[in-house]
């Protein structure tokens, strides 16, 4: 069952031309500049400092890397950062 | 960015969270559907940021089970700037009794102005409305609309022919106008005086003009009763050749010529009626009215009567020059006694008469005198007298009819 839905999920993106961030609840990120990280759909805070912010996600985790973060919004599966980006990691699990 | 528009007016606090990883209690809190924003990290186990004032209830139901410590830091928006200020008694009152002096103050007259007239009659306006209670300084409430005043000025000022009153906010505006004599107009043209209506002549007083006809004598409509040409009209009528062309002198016509004339009418009056009538006795009740609402202030219960005649007296509160949706409402009531009545025939008849003699003389004019009435023919029908009358008059019959001198 698994496996089969797992199949599916592809085939329809690339045939039905639907959003793969839904179909497949991946996290959607926006970053304008090196100002602002948007993210939906993510699973969960694991640490906020300063100048780091950890993320899980479907698929492990979001690591994103900078200084002087604020979290300038947070929704049950959104946030949004605000600092001085330095880099976006996605780390298996 | 929507979750935390308007947090300004609803108030938010800011929150300290102490202990070990403290984002994490924010993470619960937005897990929890609280919308939390500017979430700052301050030290490695101190963590800070706003939710809006309706959550912190929630928050604090979140901490319980958790090691956390919160501290609340920053209150700020609306109802925390409301609060503020109302903890400060003095300035509460300073804004309350400001707006009472604003609304005390534009309930007032603050000035009367006429216009219009000449200076002695200004003076008697000023005086007559003293008397009534109108001058600046006095309260609105006690004073009455601008119609009544209109009213009664004109009747206790004969000088004054009309007089507009008007309230702009509170400046009272006054525009009279004088009665001024005007000479009667002298009628320059020639004229002929002929009768409107058939009649018998009764009196005669010719002023100008030669009278043709003479007292006693029948006239029917259009009938020439002073003639405009004073000589030569016998002239025409006895020698057609010639004569014609000496000089015919015009003048105009002047008299007053009264005629008895007569006049039949019918009315009917009915044997039973019905009459409404105020006994006396009237209660008060006040109100303030908001809106639709209507807020008793004195006299709460009804009286006991019948029948109740209602009369609302609204008199609006003004806030600068704005109506407020608030008026104070003085209602009477009036005790009404419906009777039904019954007449014999003889007093319907009687009325009738009246009823007949008042019509005409309210259609004639108040020049016009009646001077005797007979009932001709009476009917009682399903309970209704009808009567025929006829009703001798004595009126002015004479009317200017203008003479067309040559082409």
């Amino acid at each position: 069952m698994k496996n089969w839905q797992q199949g599916l999920k592809p085939w329809l993106i690339k045939y039905l031309a639907l959003p793969s961030d839904v179909v497949l609840e991946l996290p959607r990120i926006t970053i304008v500049g090196d100002l602002h990280v948007y993210i939906e759909n993510h699973k969960g805070l694991i640490t906020y400092s300063e100048t780091e912010l950890k993320l899980k996600s479907n698929k492990g985790y979001i690591r994103v890397m900078g200084s002087s973060f604020v979290l300038k919004m947070m929704l049950p599966e959104e946030i949004l950062l605000e600092g001085i980006i330095k880099d976006v990691k996605f780390i298996p699990d | 960015m929507k979750q935390i528009q308007g947090s300004f007016f609803t108030g938010y606090v800011t929150i300290a969270v102490k202990g070990n990883q403290p984002e994490l209690f924010f993470q619960l809190c937005a897990q929890k559907g609280i919308s939390v924003w500017d979430v700052k990290k301050t030290a490695d186990n101190q963590c800070q940021g706003n939710v809006k004032l309706n959550d912190v209830n929630e928050i604090k139901y979140i901490r319980k089970n958790t090691g956390y410590k919160i501290r609340f830091m920053n209150k700020k928006g609306f109802p925390f700037h409301l609060s503020r200020f109302l903890q400060r008694k003095e300035l509460l009152t300073a804004a309350i009794l400001s707006i009472m002096l604003v609304l005390f103050l534009s309930n007032i007259i603050w000035e009367v102005k006429v216009t219009g007239v000449p200076k002695d009659i200004e003076e008697k306006i000023t005086k007559q409305l003293d008397s009534y209670g109108i001058h600046s300084g006095a309260w609105k409430f006690s004073i009455d609309s601008p119609k009544e005043i209109q009213k009664m000025l004109v009747e206790d000022i004969p000088e004054l022919l009309w007089v507009g009153v008007d309230q702009k906010g509170t400046t009272y505006f006054l525009e009279g106008v004088e009665k001024v004599i005007v000479e009667e107009e002298e009628a320059e043209g020639p004229r002929h005086l002929v009768a409107t209506k058939k009649g018998v002549i009764k009196n005669m007083y010719v002023t100008e003009g030669i009278p043709q006809v003479s007292v006693n004598d029948y006239v029917e409509p259009g009938d020439i009763l002073v003639s405009g040409i004073i000589n030569g009209e016998e002239e025409t009528g006895e020698d057609e050749d010639g004569e014609n062309n000496k000089e015919l002198e015009y003048v105009a016509a002047e008299g007053e010529i009264t005629a008895t004339t007569w006049y039949e009418a019918e009315v009917t009056i009915p044997l039973q009626f019905n009459t409404e009538r105020i006994t006396g006795n009237h209660e008060k009740k006040y109100y303030i009215r908001i809106g639709n609402m209507q807020l008793p202030v004195w006299g709460f219960s009804e009286p006991d009567y019948n029948a109740i005649h209602r009369e609302a007296d609204e008199r609006p509160i003004n806030f600068f020059k704005w109506e407020l949706p608030v008026a104070f409402v003085e209602m009477t009531l009036s005790e009404l006694l419906h009777e039904e009545k019954e007449r014999t025939k003889e007093e319907a008849v009687n009325i009738g008469v009246e009823q007949a003699k008042n019509e005409l003389s309210l259609q004639l004019g108040p020049d016009a005198e009646i001077i005797s009435e007979k009932v001709l023919h009476e009917t009682t029908d399903s309970g209704k007298v009808k009567v025929n009358l006829y009703i001798n008059a004595e009126e002015d019959i004479a009317q200017i009819q203008p003479l067309n001198q040559g082409d």
